[in-house]
């Protein structure tokens, strides 16, 4: 038997073991760091050792106390909770020309609308402030606001356009035919059946939002500090303990996010497109 | 009362129009989508094409002098190759633990969902949050330390903050997932018969899987290869968090022009560098067949 056979024979037998190993050693790994964040944010000596020796609350309330972190926060609660409904409406009324129409420069469309994920962010960031610059838009919510927008609508487009494009029309015809006009068949056949796929896309883009930093750092001025710019400042300046804090809160707010978003539409539909 | 009345019929006007006139419906599905994205993503990329022509802050002659600069000398040629060294390792590990992956979720594992579920939540946390749980890790006295130390391999704690290897794990722990999820949706749509059908006849795994399973996936292969190296070329949050100025990239080199340096035409030359590079590497991806993956067309 030559070696080549014997680990043929070798990887018939335990293939299946070690590939299970690999992927528990792997998902280890990667949920590690996770682990020592939250950990260290119980952490009564502060950053500095692990593991802690003792535990504490004290970091959970001293965020809760920090009005500069709450600033931020609400910041931006503001910014995605504007953002969001006007990508979705981007992204759906694109999704219908899309579903619904022959035009030219229709590949062309679908394009514009995926391009923003391959440009480099720190491209994007630098060349929208050189813009607003030229323009004469000066930097704040507005900068900001148009900058999530920006970032978001390739996701959520690309969640909705396949969400309209497997709605199956014939429904909408049976509506007319039973009399309803254009609008009621909108609001009682067709917007019921896009809804998941929508509010998943709208939950994608809220995440992406509420979790930008890059184009944000450069579009922002400094009155407005989102909580990624808030978090990106204290890593680089003095690291404390409420980072730790808040990087849970971010944790818990991705997982409540993604658990509404996988019960609205597949987990397939969420990994492959998002 | 009667504002609203006209308010109402004006609506009403406006809505039967764009009803019954295509184009004009047409142009109100097409015509917001696309000028939100030219005005606010293309021009802006235009702005800083003709930025980087200037020799100076505009109004300036033009010049190429800012490529030059960068094709000349040694120091932003270095910044280019380690940035490229560092896509091309990240891109390496992650496409083969990625694949790894994939194969046990597709093949071995009957708990898809929560593994899928479990690999894509910290995917769906904040990036700088991921930095900063790396740094919790890798720094002077970290998990990292205490563990070498606990385990005999380390006399005294070191960190590894601020080294290439620091820069190379940060960006394979944070674009792992990007993969793994291509690489599963190719190996989730082979058909499995193929797979049975080698097997009958003589092959054993190995050969199955350099015969039949590579070959197969390979779109999905090229689609995570790009999904990786494009966000990688261009990062600047991961090196400069955990490298410093020890391991700069290009994209830290891009915003330094702009926050510290004002050389804003520089800086903009860099760019176009930057996005040259990148959607020569998507280009080539597509052009090997991985469009589909890779976004446009329905499931």
């Amino acid at each position: 038997m030559s070696a080549f056979d014997r680990l043929e024979t070798a990887i018939h037998r335990h293939g299946k073991t070690v590939g299970l190993a690999l992927m528990v050693t792997i998902l280890t790994l990667i949920w590690i760091p996770i682990g020592v964040v939250t950990l260290m944010s119980f952490a009564s000596e502060g950053v500095l050792s692990f593991p802690p020796e003792t535990y504490t609350l004290d970091w959970y309330v001293s965020v809760l106390q920090n009005d500069t972190a709450i600033d931020a926060t609400l910041t931006s609660l503001k910014v995605s909770l504007v953002a969001t409904p006007i990508t979705v409406f981007i992204s759906l009324i694109a999704a219908f020309g899309i579903a619904r129409y022959d035009f030219k420069g229709k590949d062309g469309l679908q394009m514009l609308l995926t391009l923003p994920i391959i440009v480099p962010l720190v491209v994007t960031g630098v060349a929208m402030t050189l813009f607003f610059g030229r323009i004469g838009l000066s930097s704040g919510f507005s900068t900001v606001l148009i900058a999530h927008v920006v970032r978001t609508v390739p996701f959520a487009a690309l969640i909705i356009i396949p969400t309209v494009l497997s709605f199956d029309r014939t429904l909408e015809e049976a509506s007319k035919d039973l009399g309803a006009d254009e609008l009621r068949t909108f609001r009682r056949v067709t917007l019921p059946n896009i809804l998941p796929g929508v509010i998943a896309g709208g939950l994608l883009a809220f995440t992406i939002s509420f979790n930008e930093f890059v184009y944000t750092y450069f579009v922002r001025d400094t009155a407005t500090q989102t909580l990624p710019v808030y978090m990106w400042g204290l890593i680089r300046d003095s690291i404390t303990p409420e980072v730790n804090v808040i990087s849970v809160l971010f944790l818990l707010l991705a997982a409540g996010v993604l658990l509404i978003a996988v019960s609205l539409t597949s987990l397939k539909r969420l990994i492959l497109r998002g | 009362m009667s504002v609203t009345n006209r308010g109402r019929e004006f609506l009403k006007t406006g809505a039967a129009y764009v009803r019954e006139h295509r184009r004009a419906r047409l142009g109100l599905f097409v015509g917001i989508p696309a000028s939100v994205l030219v005005v606010f993503f293309i021009f802006p990329l235009v702005t800083m094409a003709w930025m980087s022509f200037l020799s100076d802050m505009p109004p300036a002659p033009l010049t190429l002098e800012h490529y030059l600069r960068i094709f000349t000398g040694d120091t932003y040629l270095t910044v280019l190759w380690r940035t490229t060294v560092l896509t091309v390792q990240t891109t390496v590990i992650v496409v083969v633990l990625g694949y790894i992956l994939a194969y046990s979720i597709a093949r071995f594992t009957k708990r898809t969902t929560i593994v899928l579920l479990l690999i894509i939540l910290p995917f769906w946390t904040n990036y700088i949050v991921r930095m900063y749980a790396l740094i919790n890790i890798f720094q002077f006295g970290g998990a990292l330390d205490t563990v070498l130390m606990a385990a005999g391999l380390a006399a005294e704690p070191s960190g590894i903050m601020y080294t290439h290897m620091a820069v190379l794990l940060g960006l394979t722990y944070v674009w792992l997932p990007l993969a793994t999820f291509p690489f599963y949706a190719s190996l989730t749509n082979l058909d499995t018969d193929l797979i049975d059908a080698s097997k009958d006849l003589g092959a054993g795994p190995i050969k199955t899987f350099v015969r039949v399973t590579l070959p197969m996936t390979k779109n999905g292969l090229i689609a995570g290869i790009v999904l990786v190296s494009v966000p990688a070329f261009g990062s600047f949050v991961t090196p400069a968090l955990l490298g410093g100025t020890n391991v700069l990239m290009v994209g830290m080199v891009i915003e330094e022009q702009f926050a510290a340096a004002f050389n804003w035409p520089f800086g903009s030359a860099l760019g176009m560098v930057v996005t040259a590079i990148v959607v020569l590497i998507v280009g080539l991806g597509f052009w090997l067949g991985a469009g589909g993956q890779l976004g446009g067309d329905a499931e």
